[in-house]
């Protein structure tokens, strides 16, 4: 693996402030991570009784769970997502995610549901916002002109046209 | 970037069905002879689109698939892509084959990339000290972007078409697959039907040609294809999982 287990993390944190809007949840940081419940309110809880433990620390969640409290567990409001609706359950240990689960999913054909179980649960994979770092170009799959007008490489191409 | 020791010129060409993307270092070049050097490269494109589109029933590779044409019959470029798909269907071991498609011989997982290169290789020619030509997600690379500058390539995060999954640093060519931008094309040549064991498959190497063919097959086969991909010389691999876990073979600069 060539990254530590703490970027898979905050990757897994980025994924779901895109996919459903936790915007304020960038940076996997206790006090970032208090505005989870309920997501899309703006309403921001204390984290009761919880210090913010030590972040910054790659490694189980199980050795964090002492000193950061016990789990707390938010579900995000339901959510158009493209081919569908779903609501995400997000449970975390003081600035750890240690468990993610779907508890609805409704989509329109059978062909996006198993697309969409294929998907959600894969969101360890880091994912890197494309305007903080600097590139010249984006290698991905064989994209159709149309899905090009969308793509990061599109808007490099509009860096320098002459 | 915008300004300074090395200028670049960027442009996008609609061709293959997908777009290219030029990226040219001007270096002592007047912006008159860069544009030249841009336009040569998109015809060179053009040409290889008219002899191997698979969309067009007139084309060479359309009738030799349908069995109208002789390989003798076909234009010199034709006989170089077979080669290259026979080099690349061994180099794969087995996973990339385009005798294995529906509809007979399809060499379209390899041309993208192969055009790409010869592409690049007329920007070179034109005294460019630097390029970088994208073929719809299959990138090549000659030189440097600026002085002391290395090409960094961003890989398209699988599932965010805003997003990458990392970023890195080419020396030559940069091939990606995966099933998330045209469904379910990738078909195993084993069964003749869709699968792709991987979510995305980025190959490294030397030759965009073959980067982008086993980059197909490492889609198609995921871990199995890319631990051949990992013997190969001068080639390296970087996989996405359905499940989202992540795996190399080393031998690609990651950037951060």
């Amino acid at each position: 693996m060539k990254r530590a287990g703490w970027y898979m993390v905050t990757g897994a944190v980025a994924g779901f402030a895109g996919v459903l809007g936790f915007h304020s949840v960038g940076t996997a940081t206790p006090a970032a991570l208090g505005p989870l419940t309920p997501a899309g309110t703006g309403a921001t809880p204390a984290p009761s009784g919880t210090a913010p433990g030590p972040a910054r620390t790659a490694g189980p969640a199980a050795g964090q769970g002492g000193a950061a409290g016990p789990a707390r567990t938010a579900t995000g409001a339901v959510e158009q997502y493209g081919y569908g609706e779903l609501s995400v359950t997000v449970t975390v240990r003081g600035s750890q995610i240690t468990a993610v689960s779907v508890p609805l999913l409704r989509t329109a054909e059978q062909y996006s549901q198993q697309l969409a179980l294929q998907v959600i649960p894969m969101l360890r994979a880091e994912v890197l916002a494309a305007h903080s770092v600097r590139i010249h170009g984006v290698s991905g799959a064989t994209y159709t002109s149309v899905a090009y007008a969308q793509s990061i490489q599109s808007a490099l191409d509009k860096l320098h046209a002459r | 970037m915008t300004a300074g020791p090395a200028p670049l010129t960027t442009h996008a060409e609609p061709v293959m069905g997908t777009v290219f993307s030029v990226t040219a270092v001007h270096g002592a070049l007047a912006p008159a002879e860069v544009r030249a050097a841009i336009t040569a490269a998109c015809r060179i494109l053009h040409q290889c689109d008219a002899v191997f589109s698979t969309w067009d029933a007139a084309s060479p590779v359309s009738r030799f698939r349908r069995g109208e044409a002789a390989l003798g019959q076909m234009p010199p470029e034709f006989a170089e892509v077979l080669r290259a798909c026979e080099a690349a269907k061994e180099a794969s071991g087995g996973w990339f084959d385009p005798w294995a498609m529906p509809g007979g011989f399809d060499p379209t997982g390899l041309v993208k990339g192969w055009a790409a290169k010869r592409a690049l290789d007329e920007l070179r020619g034109a005294g460019l000290p630097g390029a970088l030509v994208n073929g719809g997600g299959d990138v090549a690379v000659f030189g440097a972007p600026g002085d002391g500058e290395r090409w960094r390539v961003g890989i398209r995060h699988p599932w965010r078409a805003d997003a990458l999954a990392c970023v890195i640093e080419a020396t030559a060519a940069v091939a990606t697959s995966g099933p998330y931008e045209r469904g379910a094309h990738l078909i195993d040549p084993a069964t003749g039907r869709p699968a792709s064991r991987a979510a995305s498959a980025t190959v490294t190497g030397p030759s965009l040609a073959l980067a982008d063919a086993l980059a197909t097959g490492v889609a198609v086969g995921g871990d199995e294809a890319l631990a051949v991909v990992a013997a190969l010389d001068g080639y390296a691999g970087y996989l996405i999982r359905h499940d989202g876990s992540e795996t190399d073979t080393g031998g690609i600069a990651f950037a951060r």
